[in-house]
């Protein structure tokens, strides 16, 4: 949880988060974390990102449970990622029912990793989720 | 007509305080009886779902999240 210890402040509504610094964007990563091995590469590479200071990783479970505070922090957000594994697009639906529509999303299983069911995910393969992830929120929108 | 209920989520930086000054300043604005409660305790904040502060509750209800909506926004917030 981010605390409080923000400075100065501006009279049109701030779009950081309070301990953003008042200038950083505040981007949150989610992902589906499904059972399979690109769900196993979303959560891995949602993480990495985080740990590379890409954005903060939020609870999709959240969302879908509908615990309202989640949802407006979404809503809220400068910019979420959304990592799904596969084309079920359970996290991209997920958003798209709450009306939330300030996202970029990814697909591991588009970007030439197979789903496979009882298999590990490969550090490789998480490298390849995070470099897409990383173009993608370079254009800062 | 029953007050609203504002609560201004937040450990109690100048963040929050201004979010506080704007909610009442709607509150004011509007006309319409409120109250007001600072909730600084991080764990009650985090049974709102809510991980980014400062943050806005209205009756319960989060109404915004790491922003800090001028008095305009937060009116319409109340209505």
């Amino acid at each position: 949880m981010s605390d409080c210890c923000g400075n100065n402040q501006s009279k049109k509504a701030q779009s950081s988060s309070c301990c953003g610094g008042g200038k950083k964007r505040t981007v949150l990563i989610y992902a589906c974390s499904g059972g399979a091995n690109v769900g196993e590469i979303s959560d891995k590479a949602a993480r990495e990102l985080m740990f590379a200071g890409e954005g903060t990783m939020f609870c999709l479970a959240g969302l879908g449970g509908d615990i309202q505070g989640m949802v407006q922090t979404a809503r809220d957000a400068d910019a979420n990622l959304v990592i799904d594994g596969c084309p079920m697009d359970c996290a991209k639906k997920t958003f798209d029912r709450h009306g939330i529509t300030n996202y970029r999303h990814i697909k591991v299983t588009d970007l030439g990793i197979e789903k496979v069911k009882g298999v590990r995910g490969t550090a490789e393969q998480v490298s390849v989720v995070m470099a897409k992830a990383k173009e993608i929120l370079a254009d800062g929108k | 007509m029953t007050a609203k209920k504002l609560q201004v989520l937040g450990t109690g930086c100048p963040k929050c305080k201004k979010l506080a000054e704007n909610a009442e300043a709607a509150a004011k604005a509007l006309g319409i009886e409120y109250t007001i409660e600072k909730v600084t305790d991080i764990n009650e904040i985090m049974k709102f779902g809510v991980m980014m502060t400062p943050a806005l509750a209205v009756d319960g209800q989060v109404k915004v999240v790491g922003k800090i909506p001028d008095a305009e926004a937060i009116k319409a917030m109340l209505q």
